[in-house]
């Protein structure tokens, strides 16, 4: 259950370290330290890029820790998540999803909700929310 | 209209000068209205914020030393209110 672990957490998949890493920082100012930031950005050379291997593993992990809602930027990240999605187990599956969302609002948005305790489906609403909120 | 719960409470609190309603007291108040039933409102500068929604209440760019108003409705709005007037002024 999600529960045991605590919070739901998120996974940031970009195509920039320096992206992930930026907004990971953000979020760990917003929504405080309770909520576990994963980041898979970067090929595996350390250059821009995707690096599937790596979402599956953060998937993997997080299906087995309390769960995560999956935040993308865009391309071939999706390309990454949606590889991903399709080696899952259906008990993994049920604890990992993927947040159709912009990357910063959506995943200020998701990390604020799992901070206070949500479900995934919860976050993930959350974090779609992010569609329709202007900015200005 | 003598149930508490129909009724809107309303309260007035000033943000501490220098702190702006950016992204680490603007998630203190969210996790903060999210720990009550009620349904609670955040208003600065003309528009209504759903206080508990961060994206919401980021966009309210309230600035520092700038007059917030809370509403809050439901079954625990008083205490709801009440606990965002204290908390309010301690953000950093």
């Amino acid at each position: 259950m999600s529960e045991e672990n605590g919070h739901v957490g998120l996974i940031l998949v970009s195509h920039s370290a320096k992206l992930a890493e930026g907004l990971a920082d953000l979020l760990s100012q917003v929504a405080g330290p309770a909520v576990r930031i994963v980041t898979t950005a970067g090929a595996v050379d350390g250059s821009l890029g995707t690096n599937g291997g790596a979402v599956l593993e953060a998937m993997q992990r997080a299906a087995a820790d309390g769960g995560a809602v999956v935040l993308v930027d865009l391309g071939s990240s999706i390309l990454a998540v949606r590889a991903a999605l399709a080696e899952l187990s259906d008990e993994e599956l049920a604890h990992v999803a993927v947040a159709d969302a912009p990357l910063v609002e959506g995943a200020v948005s998701a990390a604020v909700a799992a901070s206070t305790g949500c479900t995934l489906e919860e976050a993930v609403r959350a974090a779609e929310e992010a569609r329709v909120v202007t900015k200005l | 209209m003598s149930s508490p719960s129909s009724e809107l409470v309303e309260r007035s609190v000033r943000l501490p000068d220098g702190v702006a309603l950016h992204a680490r007291p603007a998630g203190a108040l969210v996790r903060a209205a999210a720990a009550f039933a009620a349904d609670v409102h955040v208003s600065a500068n003309g528009r209504r914020a759903n206080a508990k929604s961060i994206l919401d209440v980021l966009a309210l760019g309230a600035e520092g030393g700038a007059e917030l108003r809370i509403d809050a409705s439901g079954e625990d709005a008083v205490a709801a209110a009440e606990h965002l007037v204290l908390l309010v002024p301690e953000l950093v």
